[in-house]
């Protein structure tokens, strides 16, 4: 079966691939994409994935090739970086929005060029609207770029008008619009409501409350009635959560529906027209059949896509993360879902 | 069970792993200060190289608060998801009945009695012990 993966990691063996393209005078500032007091102790990379000539996990082409495009059979791969999209919760919005540029020119440039299988998502800096709108307008109608990418971790909800230069931007020109973790907690983000848990196992445990949040805010404040044609993907966050924060949100909507007047019909099937899940890291309840009936909670046939995160700790093989299922289901969820919301065919096109 | 020699004792000092192909499955085979063990380089959970991983202690605790560190060098992680195994035994630490990779018996014998068709790969020396698994 054909394997569309939302979720792979590539970085740069040398990373001057990205610095050079920066303007020097940012270079010069020694700016650093935030870092924080969680970390992974047993390394983010997996162990296996560094590369024959000391490559980091990702930063080795032929290593990523081999071992996941060949090995997993992955048709296309979606590039989300090596934690870049981390530069959406530095305090300084200038460099943010350098680097995005050359992160952006220095993938078009190097990977997508490399393989067939290789789909670009552009790194956007949420902390100026305006300006990831040019950016969008600018880069996004390569053909191999297939989606707008940013951090989940926020100071402002993302459904909130703030961010609506974004998503228009994006509706224009054809791409959803993807949030990736990691930097919750981090730079000029808001950690979580509970406060600071002492482990990356608490932290990283914590990441789907920022989603649950994020997608309660897309979907009251209005932004696909706004938007109709946009598509939001959700990766990395989860999703056992989605039927109770769903159904509490439909439930309220009936008694409170007022407070969110532009609203024509329940919020939960808003979220299934334009909400998209990527499934890495595959939740693994007590029995492995109660993933099935989630899945049927969730409409998974129209809202899950595969994703591995390859080459990072916690990720999955197409092949052993679900149990069993049935072929029209899986289809969904391996391509036929990915295929209706990435635009894949306009790189036939432009090459046409 | 079918023995296979894998090396000479000197070719895998204390702390290191050999990886080897034996019937079709790869299987490392480790030194733990002198002692030899090997387990199929195959992780339960999703089927990664468990036997690529970090060679490693582990954190014990009683009670709530403490943390003692315990047997460096006896627990292997696999590579993708981290989870912790016993190199002695194959068994996992978070559910050692339940969740496991195949062990197989290590033994050291004597050179002259080893007297498999690619022991002749390596330079004869009657006087050197080999390591032979017992798949």
């Amino acid at each position: 079966m054909k394997i569309i993966d939302s979720d792979v990691h590539q970085t740069w063996a040398n990373p001057d691939e990205v610095m050079k393209r920066l303007p020097r005078y940012f270079r010069a500032e020694k700016y650093q994409i935030p870092g924080g007091n969680y970390v992974n102790p047993v390394s983010v990379g997996r162990l296996d994935a560094q590369g024959p000539n000391g490559e980091p996990p990702g930063g080795s082409y032929e290593m990523m090739r081999d071992q996941h495009l060949n090995a997993q059979g992955i048709s296309a791969a979606i590039l989300t970086g090596d934690g870049i999209q981390g530069l959406g919760v530095h305090p300084h919005a200038e460099f943010a929005k350098a680097l995005a540029r050359a992160y952006n020119e220095a993938l078009i440039e190097t990977w997508l060029t490399w393989d067939e299988r290789m789909w670009g998502a552009l790194i956007v800096a949420p902390q100026d609207p305006a300006a990831t709108a040019q950016e969008i307008r600018r880069l996004g109608g390569h053909p191999r770029i297939v989606s707008v990418l940013m951090t989940s971790a926020t100071r402002i909800p993302l459904g909130q008008s703030y961010y609506w230069p974004i998503y228009e931007a994006a509706a224009e020109m054809g791409l959803p619009v993807s949030v990736h973790p990691g930097n919750e907690g981090k730079g000029i983000s808001n950690g979580f409501i509970a406060g600071d848990p002492s482990t990356y196992l608490e932290w990283h445990t914590n990441l789907p409350q920022n989603y649950m949040g994020q997608v309660v805010s897309l979907l009251c404040e209005g932004v696909f009635e706004k938007f109709p044609t946009l598509k939001f993907v959700a990766i990395e966050g989860g999703i056992a959560w989605i039927p109770g924060v769903l159904w509490r949100l439909d439930k309220n909507w009936k008694a409170l529906r007022s407070s969110v007047p532009w609203l024509q019909r329940l919020p939960s099937e808003y979220l299934f027209d334009h909400l998209r899940f990527t499934t890495q890291p595959a939740e693994e309840p007590e029995r492995p059949e109660m993933l099935l009936q989630l899945f049927e909670m969730i409409h998974a046939e129209r809202t899950l896509m595969f994703s591995s995160d390859y080459p990072h700790w916690d990720n999955d093989a197409p092949r052993h993360a679900f149990p069993r299922m049935p072929d029209a289901l899986l289809a969904r969820i391996m391509h036929k879902t990915a295929e209706e919301t990435y635009p894949f065919a306009k790189a036939e096109r432009g090459a046409s | 069970m079918k023995r296979h020699v894998v090396c000479k004792v000197a070719e895998l000092p204390p702390g290191e792993r050999r990886l080897i192909e034996v019937e079709g499955k790869s299987i490392g085979v480790f030194n733990l200060h002198g002692e030899y063990f090997a387990l199929r380089n195959l992780c339960p959970h999703q089927f990664a190289p468990l036997c690529l991983g970090k060679v490693t202690g582990y954190c014990e605790s009683s009670p709530v608060g403490e943390f003692r560190w315990a047997r460096e060098g006896e627990i292997i992680r696999c590579p993708w998801h981290a989870w912790e195994f016993d190199i002695k035994t194959g068994r996992s630490i978070f559910n050692p009945h339940k969740v496991r990779t195949k062990a197989y018996p290590v033994t050291v014998e004597k050179a002259d009695e080893s007297a498999e068709p690619h022991v002749e790969v390596f330079p004869v020396s009657v006087e050197e012990d080999w390591v032979v698994v017992n798949v």
